[in-house]
């Protein structure tokens, strides 16, 4: 998961014959953990330096990696581990630092905004301190500054300035010529992420617009509207990038579509705040088998282990009570309702049994 | 098997499901910090018994490096790698204790352990015919089964069957009783049988081969510590898992009795067959706190270190429903299981004379 395999096939299969176990390397984790926490192998540990706040609910953590991790291009997000009251949760955050300031010092940044109810979040914020370790994962993603030197637009909003931030140190650091404008939504003037590095920027480097935008100080909020686009230049040569709450995304996308901008020229990421569950809500939802590549739509109660086998997929299974385990299986995303318990899981990366498990919306699970 | 009706069977499952809700509301890292650190301990263990190995030709050491790696093995089997097989710690989310991807240091791979004992016998506990750890198709336990003159020298059976236990494990899938009915082919065992030589193989491997090579000039000395260790682990665990079911108030069950049974019927029949026996606190971590059978069996994927926190519970529910607590001493218990395999090795007439005779123990 966020263990890296590699190392010869020889020490590999010897070291399978020995510990039984695919990562042979993890094997002396509990031992090393204590050690030193940076020589965990089974995943890349990452040292947190510094903890800086950028607003009254968003900080920064400034991260060193441990040596065999592999870089990121700008832009990118990674995958992080912490073991919050002895569950293992993984989350997904962009990295807001560019890339030159990990082969210059070997630090990443994380920023992240608390998020209402969010577990992970939240812990961050409270428990995480200097000199602690999390697991970080290799980085993805596909929004990526372009090649060519071409003009660009950002559209952000609130903490999805943070893959921005990442792409506008990298360009300013490379001098980019062709105009560059950010519009940037925050709630209200204090909660601008990064202010200080926005307006250095802006400063230093002449092909950048910022245009800040705070929506909740007026008495009617102030969203983004066609006339914004209206005093970014020549608009239709701009390559767009977009990165917020799903309102923000999608009106930005309807307008620029409206002035001819194509899909091809417009990139977006953005990550969804979870839902909360509520056991009231009708159940069910789009399941997603992803290793059999089907994918099928339930409808109330149904556990997982009756939807795959209705998909006509076998697997494995015992008791069919939630008592053996035997169909223990990985759920990527989306959220399920324990039929035992009436509890709901988290959004998350997680281990479910099929049999007692029912879908609560989309669910996605390695079958 | 004690008689209760529908109410009474529900009343039951309710409360046990009242217990198991409490622990399961509770987990956390509590108890990620216990198996974490009976990880460390294990693999302090078997780095100490592996580098002392060695020295073995010095008498006191190879006896403090045999008995390292024989405790370091067990506690894999039995605290860490048979509880974290049943999902016990699947809510912690670490792929290196989750129950479906999790290796064991013995020769039973742990897929045919998952299937053979989390799901039949877990699931089948105690039910002639169905569940096929009840005397492991090898010994005669109960007069369910009719008697054989080859039932007479069981007793050899037993010992053998605890010398090699790990192998006996192994190969339990095989069900070698079955293929000499003609009720499965060899054919269909083939997938299984792989596995077992690619596993014991393995397991081999390491112990029998590789440790001693890289050792080469004291290889007898290793080697020998080696199998010392795991024949040290073979008779414990055996010894452990017998006192499970097998003690002589351990019932079981016929499969009409329990068709379509409920959970609380499924309850009922965990708890009368089931025996625990009592000890310290090190017998418990090296009995994979099976020594708590009975709060095994009805909570199998709860972490086994809360079983002596809700011994308790589960003593004032048996009691309230008048379900027979089984426990004694560690001895009291396994002398049972020697009497009952004894016993059963006779006919019947001759038994029924023996166990009429007054207790002496």
């Amino acid at each position: 998961m966020l263990s890296k395999t590699e190392r010869t096939s020889a020490l590999q299969w010897l070291g399978k014959q020995l510990f039984n176990r695919e990562d042979p390397a993890a094997f002396f984790d509990p031992l090393l953990e204590r050690i030193n926490p940076m020589w965990v192998q089974q995943y890349t540990p990452a040292r947190v330096e510094r903890i800086e706040d950028e607003t009254a609910d968003t900080k920064t953590f400034v991260l060193k990696p441990a040596k065999r991790w592999d870089g990121f291009k700008a832009g990118q997000h990674v995958n992080i581990c912490v073991d919050v009251d002895g569950i293992r949760r993984n989350r997904t955050f962009s990295l807001s630092s560019a890339p030159a300031q990990w082969h210059d010092n070997g630090t990443v940044t994380l920023t992240i905004k608390r998020l209402p109810g969010g577990l992970v979040t939240n812990w961050m914020h409270d428990n995480l301190k200097p000199g602690a370790t999390i697991g970080l994962g290799e980085a993805f993603g596909e929004f990526l500054i372009p090649e060519a030197g071409e003009p660009l637009l950002y559209i952000a909003g609130g903490s999805g300035i943070t893959p921005v931030l990442s792409q506008l140190e990298t360009l300013a650091a490379a001098n980019y010529e062709a105009p560059v404008t950010l519009l940037y939504f925050v709630r209200t003037q204090a909660d601008i992420i990064a202010a200080q590095k926005l307006y250095e920027l802006r400063q230093n480097w002449d092909a950048l617009t910022l245009n800040i935008i705070a929506t909740n100080e007026s008495e009617t909020p102030r969203f983004l509207k066609d006339g914004d686009l209206d005093e970014v230049n020549g608009i239709e040569t701009r390559r767009c990038y977009l990165c917020g709450p799903k309102g923000l995304m999608d009106l930005a996308t309807d307008l620029l579509t409206q002035r001819g901008i194509t899909e091809d020229r417009m990139h977006s990421t953005f990550f969804a705040t979870p839902k909360a569950a509520l056991d009231t809500d009708a159940l069910g939802g789009e399941v997603r088998f992803s290793n059999s590549d089907i994918s099928v739509s339930s409808e109330g109660d149904a556990p997982l282990l009756d939807i795959a086998e209705a998909a006509k997929l076998s697997p494995r299974y015992g008791c069919r009570m939630g008592i053996c385990h035997q169909c223990s299986c990985k759920k990527t995303s989306g959220t399920v309702v324990n039929r035992l318990t009436g509890k709901s899981s988290g959004p998350g990366e997680e281990n479910i049994q099929l049999c007692v498990s029912v879908p609560h919306g989309p669910v996605t699970v390695e079958l | 098997m004690k008689q209760m009706n529908e109410a009474q069977l529900n009343e039951l499952e309710q409360d046990l499901n009242a217990i198991r809700d409490e622990v399961l509301a509770d987990l956390g890292e509590r108890d990620a910090n216990y198996i974490r650190r009976v990880v460390r301990l294990h693999r302090s263990l078997e780095v100490a018994g592996r580098v002392m190995m060695p020295f073995g030709f010095i008498p006191p050491v190879f006896v403090a490096a045999t008995a390292a790696l024989g405790i370091s093995k067990i506690i894999e089997n039995m605290e860490i790698g048979h509880n974290v097989m049943h999902g016990q710690y699947d809510w912690m989310n670490d792929p290196s204790l989750h129950s479906q991807t999790y290796e064991w240091d013995t020769v039973c791979t742990g897929d045919s352990w998952r299937l053979t004992h989390n799901y039949e016998h877990h699931t089948y506990t105690n039910i002639i015919g169905k569940d096929r750890d009840y005397g492991y198709a090898l010994l005669r336990l109960s007069d369910d089964d009719k008697w054989r003159p080859a039932h007479s020298l069981q007793f050899i059976n037993y010992i053998l069957l605890s010398v090699f236990f790990q192998w006996g494990v192994g190969l339990h899938e095989l069900e070698f009783e079955r293929i000499r009915r003609g009720e499965v082919s060899l054919k269909e065992k083939l997938p299984f049988l792989k596995g077992f030589v690619r596993k014991g193989g393995r397991q081999a491997f390491k112990d029998y081969v590789f440790f001693p090579l890289v050792t080469f000039p004291v290889a007898p000395i290793v080697l020998a510590g080696n199998i010392g260790a795991n024949l040290i682990r073979n008779l414990w665990s055996s010894t452990v898992i017998f006192c499970g079911h097998f003690t002589q108030d351990a019932e079981t069950f016929t499969e009409e009795e329990c068709e379509g049974e409920s959970k609380g019927h499924w309850y009922l029949r965990q708890l009368t067959g089931s025996s625990n026996f009592s000890g310290n606190r090190f017998v418990h971590l090296l009995s994979g706190h099976l020594s708590y059978q009975m709060e095994h069996h009805v909570f199998p994927d709860l972490p086994a270190h809360r079983y002596p926190e809700i011994s308790e519970k589960v003593q004032a529910v048996c009691k309230k429903h008048g379900i027979h607590y089984n426990t004694g001493s560690f001895a009291r218990q396994y002398g049972t299981v020697l009497k009952r395999i004894l016993s059963y090795s006779l006919p019947d007439r001759l038994r029924e004379k023996w166990t009429a005779q007054p207790q002496t123990a």
